[in-house]
Order: C-alpha cells, then sequence, then structure tokens
C-alpha cells in the first residue's frame, strides 16, 4: 500500500472506526488507540486485505473488532462474550439524559450483540457487511440483532413508551 | 407491529451520538508510519515508571562507583617503577692467560 493510499484509506474510514470504538468501549482515549492500533496494522501488513473479500471498511472494522475483543477479554477474563445475565434493568427516567440512557444500554450489551447493534444502527451497515467484519454467518448476526434489540427494548421501555406518548406513535 | 418497534427504537438509538476521530489522531497514525533510522532519530518510547526509576537509580550507582574509584585513584601515592639492573662493560678485565684445553671423547688429554 502506497502512503496516498494509505492517507486515502485513513481519512475516509477514521470516523467510522473511531465512532465504532467510542460506542463499543464508552471511552475516548481507549477509541484513539484502538484506531490508530488498527491503522497501523494495515500499514504494516497491508497485504491482509484482499478487495475480493469485502470493503476496506469491514476488513478495518473487523481489525479493530479484534483489538476491542483482546482489550475486553483481558479487563473481564471470566465474563463470556455472548451472556445475557448482566442485562441492565429498565432505564430510570430521572436524573439522565435519554441519550445518556441509551448510551447506558448499548454498553450493557453482551459485545457480540453490542457489535451488530452498532453497526446496524448507528452505521447503516447491510447484514453481509456486518457478517464480514464480525467474523460470523448472516444468521448469527441477525440472531445477535434480534436478541440486542429485544434487550434493548426492554432496557429502554420507559423511553421508548414516553416517545410513544410523546409522539402518538 | 415489529417493524414500526424497530423504526422506534432506531430513532431512540440514533439520539446517542458519537464524536467523530479528533485532529490529534492524525499526527498519532499519519506520524508513527516512520523507518527505523528516523524512529531512532525522533522515535519516542512509553517507558513504565518502575522500569524508568530503576533505570534512573541503576545510572546514579553506576556514576557514583566511577567518581568514587576516579576519587580513590588520584589519592593513591604514586607506585615506584621497579629497580632495573644497569650493566656495563667498565670493570671487565679480559683473561690475561688462557690455556685451552681439548677434551676428546672417550678420553681426556692435555
Amino acid at each position: 500500500m502506497t502512503d496516498p493510499e494509505f492517507r486515502t484509506a485513513f481519512h475516509g474510514h477514521k470516523d467510522v472506526l473511531y465512532r465504532f470504538a467510542y460506542r463499543m468501549t464508552g471511552s475516548e482515549a481507549a477509541a484513539e488507540d484502538v484506531v490508530r492500533d488498527c491503522f497501523l496494522a494495515l500499514w504494516r501488513n497491508s497485504a491482509a486485505y484482499h478487495p475480493d473479500r469485502g470493503t476496506l471498511r469491514a476488513f478495518l472494522l473487523g481489525v479493530a473488532r479484534k483489538l476491542l475483543l483482546k482489550r475486553w477479554r483481558r479487563e473481564r477474563p471470566h465474563d463470556a462474550l455472548e451472556d445475557d445475565s448482566s442485562l441492565c434493568p429498565p432505564a430510570d427516567l430521572e436524573g439522565r439524559e435519554r441519550a445518556e440512557q441509551v448510551a447506558r444500554a448499548v454498553q450493557m450489551l453482551p459485545p457480540l450483540q453490542r457489535e451488530a447493534v452498532i453497526l446496524a444502527e448507528f452505521e447503516d451497515m447491510h447484514l453481509d457487511e456486518i457478517a464480514r467484519a464480525t467474523g460470523a454467518d448472516i444468521a448469527a448476526v441477525k440472531s445477535r440483532l434480534h436478541r440486542a434489540r429485544q434487550n434493548l427494548r426492554r432496557c429502554l421501555a420507559p423511553l421508548l413508551e414516553e416517545k410513544g406518548t410523546t409522539h402518538g406513535t | 407491529m415489529e417493524p414500526d418497534d424497530d423504526l422506534q427504537l432506531h430513532k431512540l438509538l440514533r439520539e446517542w451520538e458519537a464524536p467523530n476521530a479528533p485532529p490529534s489522531l492524525e499526527g498519532r497514525v499519519l506520524g508513527r508510519r516512520t523507518s527505523w533510522w528516523r524512529f531512532l532519530l525522533t522515535g519516542q518510547i512509553r517507558v513504565p515508571v518502575p522500569v524508568g526509576l530503576a533505570a534512573v537509580a541503576a545510572l546514579i550507582a553506576m556514576g557514583v562507583v566511577v567518581a568514587r574509584e576516579r576519587v580513590r585513584g588520584a589519592a593513591r601515592p604514586p607506585v615506584p617503577e621497579p629497580a632495573r639492573a644497569i650493566f656495563n662493560l667498565k670493570d671487565f678485565r679480559p683473561v690475561q692467560n688462557a690455556r685451552v684445553r681439548v677434551i676428546r671423547s672417550g678420553y681426556a688429554s692435555e
């Protein structure tokens, strides 16, 4: 990969990677470290990316995801990636902003559900691209998304009811 | 029913906005792709505090030892060089009457 190609890749994908890492970790510093490591990995081994296997965005998100899961495993060695037991209780409407409640609910999801919902809901990625980025098949991504949405509906029920009442939807 | 629920959930989730990458990231990524020799000249490494403190302590200890050795060396009296034997031919006297005695193998004769 030449220097101009690398610069184009950096400017084209840094924001989506940063937002993904930020939503996964909830930390700006951690997100910055992950995105830096992700691009340095691309620079050192650009041959690992094959255009015929998917978009560069999906490839980079896959690298970022691996770094994030590694970090997550280091911080929580005994937690399972797909465990539903740590889900948040329904949101408390008092004292917190709605965006903060949403952030908390997303970050309480198990990592595999969280990454699927972030890529689908916030980055508008299609199932096949999410599947490439996460190294899973489409059925698994669908299942994770379904469970993530169920969990989020339960966590954010008071906000959804409030919104439904307010807007009459 | 579910598509409406999904749409409502989607709208609610979108209320959480994440920031874009900060400008400092550009320097951290594009600036880091340097060759090894440039890294040797301009690179930086992070050192854990205990390791840094140990390195500083080791340097100080080495400095103290070297300084002590120098001070000891300066205070020590100079070691005299071992005396050398001086030879000359001043008292040499050649033999006055040299009598050569030839000894043959097997028996002696004058």
